[in-house]
């Protein structure tokens, strides 16, 4: 199980330290472009399996679209954090596009199209557990409701999803049984936050061995079939 | 009042919690206790609060953290753990939380899961970014001073200087 988290407040290596206490195999590191560099350097020191998510932030589809086609290779996980309509569209549309964060934030919104596209994209749709467990009241009941639709969405689309409690530093972490029992606390499901949380896994795999340098297409390979393990 | 006989009696679990905080933040029992209680009516309600129970039994504070035993009904150790998982700050002070194991009984509660070795924490002048920062100092951990909070590193970020 994987988790995802934004070295804001604390550097990657206490967030990489925490997230091993707590019973992660390893986390993700959300970084947008203008701190790419540092948070690169940093998670290179740090023991555990750690990937580097890019997490785009576009206000439209055009810069969405430029930002893609730039920032594809320099990152292991590509993120687009939605929130309209519109960029959720995109951002499930794109199959270079690994993860759509936070796609009910602001007016975002999910609906069975989005749903099958991202099904159909191998785009993932985040399940975002940060304001169920840090807001209150209105916005704490809206979150909840939203997140159960969009799962029930997704299950229905059969598209993949990953969770994440969002952290901004090693205090907003929290270990990987207890936002399973929350989820099934919310009405989502243990299972889906389980499943969710090894999503993250399967993605890094998945895009590591898109960027393997000896690999043409998939079933292609440049070298010796008996290399390949 | 005389006991209940034995098989009237509340059948109870209890997890042992561990509160992580930015150093020199000092948390109360009956803080946290209040903060579990409110986290547990806005997840789960009165009756649902009623229904898991959540009483602070145990609470101790080390250099550099908390820990407490907390009491929940058999049966809800879920939803307690799911409480527990939204408990994001006591008081003003923000926390981080994790039920680190379920027991029977509170003595084997903390005998398998508290009191570990502590290590202790001293204050340092550090170099991070090419700066000299203030900071507390708890191997592994390195919290920085930034203004009026910290900064979460480990001595890993210092490895090159």
């Amino acid at each position: 199980m994987y988790e995802a988290v934004r070295p804001r407040d604390a550097t990657v290596s206490r967030l990489a330290l925490t997230v091993g206490e707590y019973g992660y195999d390893g986390l993700i590191v959300r970084a947008t472009p203008e701190d790419l560099e540092t948070v690169t350097a940093q998670a290179a020191a740090v023991p555990q399996p750690v990937g580097i998510g890019l997490e785009l932030n576009p206000t439209d589809r055009q810069e969405a679209s430029g930002a893609v086609g730039h920032y594809r290779s320099a990152c292991d996980l590509l993120l687009v954090r939605g929130g309209t309509p519109d960029l959720n569209r995109f951002a499930v549309e794109d199959p270079r596009v690994d993860v759509l964060t936070a796609p009910m934030a602001k007016q975002g919104d999910v609906n069975h199209v989005i749903a099958a596209a991202a099904a159909d994209n191998g785009v993932a749709i985040e399940l975002n557990l940060a304001p169920v467990l840090r807001a209150s009241g209105g916005r704490r009941v809206q979150a909840i409701r939203s997140r159960r639709k969009l799962i029930e969405l997704l299950e229905d689309a059969d598209a993949p999803w990953v969770t994440s409690a969002d952290a901004a530093d090693h205090l907003q972490m929290r270990a990987p049984r207890d936002l399973i029992a929350l989820g099934e606390v919310i009405g989502v499901g243990a299972d889906a936050i389980e499943t969710g949380l090894t999503t993250w896994g399967r993605l890094l795999e998945r895009s590591q061995r898109r960027q393997d340098p000896t690999v043409i297409e998939p079933g292609v390979y440049h070298g010796r079939p008996e290399d390949r393990t | 009042m005389k006991h209940l006989p034995k098989h009237l009696q509340p059948r109870w679990r209890y997890l042992a919690v561990e509160i992580e905080t930015h150093p020199k933040e000092d948390i109360s029992r009956d803080a946290f206790q209040t903060a579990l209680w409110q986290a547990a009516r806005a997840l789960v309600g009165d009756a649902g609060s009623a229904t898991i129970g959540l009483t602070v039994v145990r609470f101790r504070q080390y250099d550099g953290g908390n820990e407490a035993v907390v009491r929940c009904y058999r049966g809800t150790v879920d939803r307690a753990r799911a409480v527990i998982a939204c408990v994001d700050r006591v008081g003003s002070t923000p926390i981080g939380v994790r039920v680190r194991g379920t027991s029977g009984t509170i003595r084997a509660c903390e005998e398998k899961y508290l009191g570990r070795a502590h290590v202790k924490t001293e204050e340092r002048t550090v170099v991070f970014d090419g700066e000299e920062r203030t900071a507390v100092v708890r191997p592994p951990r390195v919290d920085l001073r930034e203004g009026s909070t910290y900064v979460g590193a480990t001595d890993l970020d210092f490895q090159h200087e």
